[in-house]
């Protein structure tokens, strides 16, 4: 071995062993959080700092940065009403994580080693890296409950609840209730349920078989066939099984996509021309967005879209502060509403009614206190309480039907009761 | 019926886009010889301004189509290939392609920040994020038809359907029916042959770029209304119509063409009808790159020897004899000074920061095994890295210990390498880094969707370790610990490489037959290769997982494995120290960028695409770059370039003989000093390859109608005095005249277009084209043609034949043909009779003289002495680089011809 390499190694044993009583003297805790004597990190006597974490530039031409106009509504709002407690809401924005995992765990430790927030909310992402860091730190998170994530960690909450039904939790019957509704009961009506080609559409064909089987629906078809990765030119194949999967070959009475809104646009359009009248159904195309473009219009018509908050379409006084808040924060213009507006907005109201539950002294200690026994009814993601949240979804929704290039409530917010799902 | 007509039917639409796509990607690779992994980000380019020119600004559709495909897309296909692919097309194969990663990240994110920067202008521009059911060039929403009962189609499907067909006829007619299209067709057949018939390659090779681009931009145009805007889905799309190209060869337009449509169909056929795999979770997804897998192992062509790229030559070891201080102080100082910085003076988030580069660097060390040692492209090294940390998490959360799962995990990832490796025995370069990307598409869609194996989207928990006293927790420790251990994997492999081992591999990477032959076992290296490579990134992913304290399932994914490797290759991908620097840089940069220089999400990722720019001036990454170029400069000052090339990878050529010093020195043909300048006139030239010299001091003159003839044995320069006198080969000293103008600082084009031809050894003629057109490229006008057919009936009645079918001898006859019939200025012929029958050598030089008798200046390089001294008028010998006798036919003996031969060397 050439002697540089061995001074190489003789140094780098003598930095490990400085490294292990240093590790060994400190316990490994560098920087804990929440020291004791009621300040903690990012509180002080008139502010609260907060940070977000939002997808805001992809390579997929799939964004949620409106989340951020949202928090920051309703951060606006909360302070022009005097703060929490007293504090002033310190939103810093969201970082942008890009979809990218490295970069999320990078934006949730840029936030609370560098920028030191109290809080992450919003926190809205297709991945949630950072989730285990900023639950060891401490750092309470407010987000869209569409991961893992959301669903157990003590200091990570979703807006409208844990999303993910986990096996021995339960299952929010939102949607198959609400389908019940408008076809006029579930019994002897069929539904085809289409998913992608991958895990998670295998899960989520699986989740709801069992949600709308419990409902009193027959399946007539659940598949996750199609391509997960490369989006079909020609919906045909699909179709064509589709349509002769009912009860003696016929249309089933019911299609109910578990896919994203590129997926759903060619399959109701390929669903549309072979003539099928019956229901089509899918959770995504909530987006008054989607209604600026004819071939969406048209794709989209008829549909009945599944949401878990208010419709922006209900005529409720929270509805019309959201309407004024989003319009104050985007600088007086009307900006077109979506569902990452109020993922952010909702995001922070969480976390803005929950500090203020933990009254003056805010530590991590008192906050997560306040959420434990948390609960509120009729907001705009209905009735919410913690520690439920962790474990399940808020159970609220509606459906909405676009029609005439206008979406109308179909089955209006309403909060289900959930089954066990195993 | 009804069914399997409409799945055909519509299949074909993607089957357009893939067909649009394949024969882009042909046409480039045919003219530069790399693949174009941006080829889908220039696609999405167009994609992008069609909307933002069309919905935003309110142009009207079909002429903002048309201009972007006729103008804008080659015109950036232009610029490429000024700025980038030319340069590309003479540095190894590893950086064109990671040059072509580069841009496929950052075209699209220019595209972005242009639009960014016209919204901050005030320009009416429309977001282009969450954009869906874009109108294309037809009407939108589409109308629809439905001709048949159960099978429908709309206008978004019939424009693509005309405009793909158009497309089709108008490539067909320009590549069969026109000049540029013959040109282009000899250049792809041969590159080198056509500059030597004066065409300027690197002029067509433009060209290509921008049909190419073109083709890409009606493709985005098309595929608007289907993928949208999503760059990630374009780029998906391309690799899927990388398998068209493969079964087009990456040559043929038509075969390319035909595969693409082909596959629309079959994707369809599987969608309809593969009900038997729907147990298998991913299986319908994966089809696409199961077909493009299987495509490779099966029409691969053992071309060039499998698995290596001798195309990328090691570079100069600047450092080769200095000592071990000088080589490994500066690092050992670096790495101490890190990790004492951990605990001095590094902020919590920078130890993180820096964790996490050090972390990926060990990751990126893996690619030093594969590429910069083994010479194999893999694309595959993050599913080694996630294959490695499931495997570590699902045994953790059994309850074994860090250690040992990471063991674990580490053995997958090598088992895992192994699997990968086998299309690596039958495939190489380009082939062997799409199907390594195949693999890890597959693995991905459905090795990696096994409920099992990934726990959902939840993944595993990978704790950090605690061992012993100390506890990984602490991210300065862990940073401390990744620095040590990165130590010990550089100084690991770097004793691999100097071990018999990494010598073995170094043979294998460049000519594998000579080290079976000596023993050693390709295709157990190839293996070995592969699993220590795949084990290390397996190693690494563990604790670039354990710094995360999660895997999931989705956290590295094959596109994540491209830009890895586009980040060590940028740094340098010889040397396992600078993957280490590519990890820090990596983690590092991107946070400096956004505190000091630019808000801009987009900015740094269209600077790192750039890198690929660089590569093209410094092939070897920036980590080489300052110290190889002061070394060079040193060098060139004291006058003692190329003292160190790596012997062991060197390639010897047939016509490089061992350096000698230089001796003999004739004046040949040289004494008339009256009558008009020579045709062609060599003076004291030298000249050589890298740095080994092989003609040392040469005269020669040969005037028009005048026969040269230069004899000698195997080894003397013959071949390296032709090219010199083409062009090919620029001499290090001397000068060449050609007709008494000064021509050395010509290139083989200019050469050729002062009347200098060059029939190369072996036959100079483009098998892949017809007789005709073999002649056409030289004869544009058809009377020059019926003359020669007139003359050689042979050729006359197999016209349409492919120059490659006939015989040796036809083939020299069709090589001078058009030479007969418009006589050049000088012929320079390198051994005009090999492999030829005696009735035809004797054919050949009536030819010759024939050409002589017109004018033309002779140079003839011939074995076959005693026939060609028939038509000689000067003779002169050349002997280990230097011309040992030359004189007038008259004076040749036998004993000079014999020793010519024998190389006893005739020395005044």
């Amino acid at each position: 071995m050439p002697r540089p390499i061995r001074t190489l190694a003789a140094a780098a044993a003598a930095l490990l062993l400085a490294t292990a009583c240093n590790s060994a003297s400190t316990g490994g805790t560098s920087d804990e959080p929440g020291s004791p004597g009621g300040s903690a990190r990012g509180v002080t006597a008139d502010t609260i700092k907060v940070g977000g974490i939002v997808s805001m530039t992809t390579a997929s031409g799939y964004s949620k940065k409106d989340t951020d106009l949202g928090a920051k509504a309703r951060y606006d709002r909360a302070n022009a009403e005097g703060g929490v407690n007293g504090r002033r809401i310190d939103y810093l924005g969201a970082e942008d994580d890009g979809q990218d995992p490295a970069r999320n765990l990078a934006a949730a430790r840029k936030l609370v080693q560098q920028d030191k927030v109290f809080a992450v909310s919003p926190m809205s992402s297709v991945t949630f890296a950072g989730a285990d860091f900023l639950d060891r730190q401490k750092v309470p998170t407010v987000g869209w409950g569409t991961l893992p994530s959301f669903c157990g960690p003590k200091h990570l909450y979703g807006f409208n609840g844990c999303l993910v039904p986990t096996p021995g939790g339960t299952l929010n019957q939102t949607w198959p209730e609400g389908l019940a509704t408008v076809l006029g009961g579930a019994r002897g009506k069929s539904v085809a349920l289409i998913a992608g080609d991958n895990d998670a559409g295998k899960f989520g064909i699986r989740t709801f078989t069992q949600g709308f089987k419990a409902a009193g629906f027959q399946l007539a078809y659940a598949k996750a066939a199609v391509p997960a990765t490369s989006l079909p030119s020609d919906w045909s194949a699909y179709t064509k099984e589709i349509l002769r999967s009912g009860p003696g070959g016929r249309a089933p009475d019911a299609v109910v996509s578990v896919m994203q809104t590129p997926y759903n646009i060619g399959l109701f359009t390929a669903l549309k021309r072979s003539g099928y009248k019956g229901v089509i159904s899918d959770p995504t195309d909530y987006d008054p967005g989607l209604l600026a473009k004819d071939a969406t219009r048209q794709a989209l018509d008829g549909v009945h879209v599944l949401l878990q908050f208010q419709p922006f379409e209900s005529e409720s006084p929270a509805m019309a502060r959201f309407k004024a808040d989003i319009k104050k924060a985007a600088g007086g213009k009307d900006v077109p509403l979506n569902m990452h507006m109020m993922t952010g907005y909702m995001s922070a109201d969480l976390f803005l009614s929950i500090a203020a539950k933990a009254g003056k002294d805010l530590t991590v200690e008192s906050f997560q206190q306040a959420a434990a026994g948390f609960s509120d009814t009729g907001t705009l993601v209905g009735d919410r309480a913690e520690p439920k949240g962790q474990k399940e979804s808020f159970g609220c929704g509606a459906l909405v039907r676009l029609k005439n290039g206008r979406y109308e409530v179909a089955v209006p917010f309403k909060c289900y009761p959930p089954i066990p799902f195993g | 019926m009804g069914d399997l007509l409409g799945f055909v039917l519509s299949g074909l639409v993607s089957g357009a886009l893939y067909a649009l796509l394949a024969t882009g990607l042909v046409l480039s690779y045919s003219a530069s010889g790399l693949f174009n992994f941006a080829h889908g980000a220039t696609a999405y380019l167009c994609a992008l301004a069609f909307y933002e020119l069309h919905s935003g600004f309110g142009w009207p559709a079909v002429p903002t189509a048309l201009l972007l495909v006729c103008v804008v897309a080659p015109g950036l296909g232009w610029g490429l290939d000024r700025l980038m692919f030319r340069k590309l097309a003479r540095v190894g194969e590893t950086a064109q392609i990671v040059a072509t990663i580069g841009l496929l990240v950052a075209l699209p994110a220019a595209g972005l920040w242009v639009v960014e920067l016209l919204e901050r202008a005030g320009a009416p521009v429309q977001p282009a994020e969450n954009q869906f059911g874009l109108p294309g060039v037809g009407p939108s929403p589409a109308v629809s038809w439905q001709p048949l009962d159960g099978v429908g189609i709309d206008s978004d499907q019939l424009i693509t359907w005309l405009a793909t067909a158009l497309v089709a006829a108008g490539l067909w007619v320009l590549m069969r029916h026109t000049r540029l299209g013959l040109r282009l067709r000899a250049a792809v057949d041969n590159r080198s042959l056509t500059e030597l018939r004066g065409i300027s390659a690197d002029r067509l090779s433009s060209i290509a770029w921008m049909l190419s681009s073109g083709l890409a931009g009606l493709a985005g145009v098309l595929a608007t209304p289907l993928l949208g805007l999503s760059a990630h889905d374009y780029t998906l799309f391309l690799f899927v119509s990388a398998t068209a190209a493969v079964l087009g060869r990456f040559l043929s337009v038509p075969l390319a063409f035909a595969g693409g449509l082909g596959l629309g169909v079959l994707q369809n056929l599987v969608a309809g009808y593969a009900s038997f795999a729907e147990d298998i979770t991913g299986f319908r997804t994966a089809v696409p790159f199961l077909i493009l897998f299987g495509g490779l192992v099966v029409l691969a062509q053992r071309r060039r020897a499998a698995g290596t790229a001798a195309a990328d030559p090691p570079p100069v070891d600047y450092l080769a004899g200095k000592g071990p201080g000088r080589r490994w102080g500066a690092w050992a100082a670096a790495g101490a000074l890190l990790a004492t910085a951990f605990y001095t003076v590094t902020t919590p988030f920078w130890s993180g920061i820096l964790a996490q580069g050090l972390a990926l660097g060990l990751v990126l060390m893996s690619f030093t095994v594969v590429t910069g040692l083994g010479a194999m492209v893999s694309l595959a090294q993050a599913t080694f890295v996630t294959g490695a940390a499931l495997v570590a998490g699902l045994l953790m959360s059994h309850g074994w210990p860090f250690v040992a799962a990471a063991a674990v995990g580490t053995a997958a990832a090598a088992l895992l390498g192994a699997v990968v490796a086998l299309p690596a025995l039958r495939l190489g370069g380009r082939s062997l880094a799409l199907a390594t990307l195949a693999l890890a598409f597959l693995a991905d869609q459905v090795l990696f969707q096994v409920g099992w194996l990934r726990n959902g989207d939840t993944g595993w928990e990978i704790p950090r370790p605690i061992l012993g006293p100390l506890d990984l927790g602490d991210d300065r420790a862990l940073g401390v610990a990744l620095v040590v251990l990165s130590a010990v994997v550089v100084w690991l492999l770097t004793w691999l490489r100097g071990s018999r081992w990494g010598r073995a591999v170094l043979a294998v990477r460049s000519a594998p037959e000579a080290a079976a032959a000596s023993g050693v076992s390709v295709v157990r290296t190839k293996l070995l290769v592969f699993t220590v490579s795949a084990g290390l990134a397996g190693f690494g992913g563990v604790l670039y997982a354990s710094y995360n304290t999660r895997i999931t399932a989705t956290d590295f994914t094959a596109m994540t494995g491209l830009v890895w490797l586009a980040v060590v290759v940028a740094a340098g991908v010889r040397r396992p120290q600078f993957a280490v620097v590519a990890g820090l840089v990596f983690a590092v940069v991107p946070h400096l960028m956004a505190t000091y220089v630019t808000e801009s999400a987009h900015l740094p990722v269209i600077l790192f695409g750039l890198a690929g720019l660089a590569l093209a001036n410094d092939p070897d990454g920036y980590c080489a770059a300052l110290p190889s170029r002061r070394a060079a400069r040193a060098a060139r000052t004291t006058g003692t370039a190329g003292t160190a090339t790596a012997p062991t990878t060197q390639v010897v050529r047939e016509d490089a003989p061992v350096p000698v010093p230089a001796q003999g020195r004739a004046q040949a043909a040289g004494s008339e000093a009256h009558a008009p300048p020579p045709a062609l006139a060599l003076h004291g030239v030298r000249a050589g390859y890298g740095g080994a010299a092989v003609v040392h001091g040469v005269d020669l003159e040969v005037r028009g109608g005048e026969v040269l003839v230069l004899l000698g044995p195997n080894g003397a320069g013959k071949s390296t005095l032709c090219r010199v006198a083409a062009g090919l080969l620029r001499p290090s000293a001397g000068t060449v005249r050609v007709l008494g103008r000064d021509a050395g600082r010509d290139d083989t084009v200019r050469r050729a277009r002062r009347g200098v031809r060059l029939a190369p050894e072996g036959r100079g003629i483009f098998a892949g084209l017809s007789i005709e057109e073999n002649l056409a490229l030289q004869l544009p006008a058809s009377e020059d043609r019926d003359a020669v057919y007139a003359r050689f009936p042979a050729l006359a009645a197999r016209r349409t034949v492919a120059a490659g079918s006939l015989s040796g001898g036809e083939q020299q006859l069709l090589a001078l043909a058009p030479l007969l019939q418009r006589p050049p200025a000088v012929l320079v012929a390198d051994e005009p009779s090999l492999g030829l029958a005696p009735r035809v050598v004797d054919e050949v030089f009536r030819l010759l003289a024939e050409l002589r008798d017109s004018g033309t200046a002779l140079l003839l390089v011939e074995e076959k002495a005693a026939e060609v001294l028939g038509i000689a008028d000067t003779v002169a010998y050349l002997s280990q680089g230097g011309i040992a006798w030359s004189g007038p036919r008259s004076e040749v003996d036998r004993d000079r011809l014999a020793e010519a031969y024998l190389g006893t060397g005739v020395r005044r």
